[in-house]
């Protein structure tokens, strides 16, 4: 019994640890006090309005938005049309051109955002955005080529095989048969590859300039001077961000799938 | 690479017909090249952006590494091995790959702890309770590392919650100094790799079954036993698993203990981020960056070796 109600007690205790720091972050952002409090000191909506009236952080969450979109187009065309080759061809090497392409995921990312920041200097290529792009794409490729690919094991070969069978030529075979029954996964791809760049910060830091800097980075520089309650408010915004993109990805088609677990 | 392998490609499966005619033969031939043009078509964009913008990068870091660094120049060009053996003599660079080395090893620990518990209490949970534990456990994944690391700070700080909890409380006289140091950045870390530890662990627990446990329980084995002698044997799988992701996440890290450790925390990431910054050594700091990798590769061999039987 005691092992049991302490197995309980200890499970509550790593809860409070894992979601703690968000709901101080939610609850600091309305205190009153100039230092984040739990429980909050009043309630006020001042540090929601100081953030509006910052440009510097309205042109950071559009940097990041125009970047995050980018990759994500970039990386979700790319990712599925060689999810498909490798689905369909076979070819010498197939699994060791697999592994290569899922590397970004194993590399350490201030590796690569530090050999991309080098590269572009050495390439002088005038503006921060592309490399930010080219690194953001890399690095949610491995996400898209993972989800389409497992859609595509999943996919049943008799349906290709029956539409061929009655005279379908190959493009109407991908776009009739496979394209609609991987529509899902090339969905759930896009949020993810979306939420992996928007929330990337390793590669960023390296390859963001006076061009562009995206918000994460400007809370980063921010909260290396001063920690006040106006970072909480936008914490805050970017946790509701979240929640907003998963629950609806969860109400489309469940949390399982999203996961890629149970299977 | 790619290239390589696709001109050498064919298959038992794609071949059309046997040794027939001359006119088979070129329609077979015509029928391979289709084939190729068409791998070649569909795979060179996803390659070409990879050789762009990975292996060319990293292939000029490392010919970086072999440069010397030229206060005035910032580099003279070389071919030596100057910075490598610098890296693995100096007394002040051994120190702080130590010091990477033991931060992993105590984030590790510290995921292990407090992960083995509940990925259990998960694992053994009915289905709609496991989801809700797991979507706890998953939730932190989806905030910013940036506001993850935030609120360590809000709570751990001289301001911060922790010590005005305290303060009120009339524990303390004066707030406690427990952010910027290397005991910090072990908890930022953990709230960070705890979710890859929990799924690594559930996943392999969820295997075991309720009847090997009542068969130690029968037998008259103690929860002590059990828990030696049967449950960790069979999920020493899901620890290495989980151990080896937690560890190669932490001493690759470099937002939280660049933020958590304030300047007082240097890891080898911290020192490769200064050394391409601030003081614009790019030679020491590309062979550092091999360091880390090589740091990698080892612990992954390792435990290929530790758990080759396991898998």
């Amino acid at each position: 019994m005691i092992p049991r109600i302490s197995l309980s007690l200890w499970t509550t205790l790593t809860l409070i640890f894992l979601l703690g720091p968000l709901v101080i972050i939610v609850g600091g952002s309305f205190t009153e006090a100039p230092h984040v409090t739990f429980p909050p000191e009043g309630f006020t909506l001042k540090w929601y309005a100081q953030l509006m009236e910052r440009e510097d952080f309205l042109e950071s969450f559009i940097d990041s938005m125009v970047l995050a979109v980018a990759a994500t187009a970039a990386a979700t065309i790319l990712g599925t049309i060689a999810a498909l080759a490798l689905a369909r061809e076979n070819f010498k090497g197939r699994e060791a051109f697999r592994a290569f392409l899922m590397s970004p995921l194993i590399l350490p990312t201030v590796v690569t955002g530090v050999a991309l920041f080098q590269f572009i200097r050495l390439l002088e290529i005038p503006s921060n955005m592309l490399g930010l792009i080219i690194g953001h794409t890399l690095i949610t490729l491995p996400y898209v080529i993972r989800t389409v690919g497992a859609a595509l094991v999943g996919l049943d070969k008799s349906l290709a095989e029956a539409a061929e069978v009655l005279g379908a030529k190959p493009a109407r075979i991908l776009f009739q048969v496979v394209m609609p029954a991987i529509a899902p996964a090339i969905l759930v791809s896009v949020i993810f590859a979306f939420i992996v760049s928007f929330d990337q910060v390793t590669i960023s830091i390296f390859l963001t300039g006076p061009d562009v800097m995206t918000l994460p980075i400007r809370i980063y520089t921010y909260i290396e001077f001063a920690i006040d309650p106006m970072i909480a408010a936008v914490s805050t915004l970017l946790i509701l961000f979240a929640y907003l993109l998963v629950v609806g990805l969860e109400r489309a088609f469940g949390l399982d799938k999203v996961f890629g677990k149970k299977g | 690479m790619a290239d390589a392998s696709l001109v050498q490609n064919d298959t038992e499966a794609d071949r059309p017909g046997g040794p027939g005619g001359a006119r088979d033969g070129e329609i077979a031939a015509a029928a391979q090249r289709r084939r190729l043009w068409r791998r070649v078509f569909q795979l060179s964009p996803i390659t070409l952006l990879y050789v762009v913008g990975l292996i060319l990068p990293y292939l000029y870091l490392l010919r970086m590494s072999f440069n010397i660094y030229d206060p005035m120049l910032v580099f003279r060009e070389a071919f030596a091995l100057d910075n490598y053996i610098k890296l693995l003599t100096d007394a002040f660079y051994l120190q702080i790959v130590a010091e990477t080395i033991w931060l992993g090893v105590a984030v590790t620990l510290f995921t292990l702890i407090v992960g083995y518990p509940i990925a259990w209490q998960i694992a053994r949970a009915k289905s709609h309770v496991k989801s809700l534990l797991l979507a706890a456990v998953l939730s932190p994944l989806l905030i910013n590392l940036v506001v993850r690391t935030y609120g360590w700070l809000a709570i751990l700080g001289d301001n911060g919650i922790l010590n005005g909890w305290m303060l009120d409380l009339g524990l303390i006289g004066s707030p406690l100094p427990l952010s910027n140091n290397f005991w910090t950045v072990v908890v930022g870390l953990g709230h960070v790799t705890l979710p890859f530890m929990v799924l690594s662990l559930v996943s392999v627990m969820e295997s075991l079954s309720d009847e090997l446990l009542e068969a130690g329980e029968n037998l008259g084995a103690s929860t002590f036993q059990i828990f030696t002698d049967v449950v960790w044997p069979l999920t020493w799988a899901g620890v290495g698993a989980g151990s080896i992701l937690v560890f190669c996440f932490s001493i690759s890290a470099f937002v939280t203990p660049a933020l958590l450790g304030g300047g007082h925390v240097s890891t080898v990431s911290t020192l490769i981020y200064e050394k391409f910054t601030f003081s614009v050594n790019w030679p020491v700091g590309s062979a550092l960056v091999f360091i880390l990798l090589a740091m990698n590769m080892v612990v992954i061999m390792i435990h290929g070796r530790l758990f080759r039987h396991e898998d």
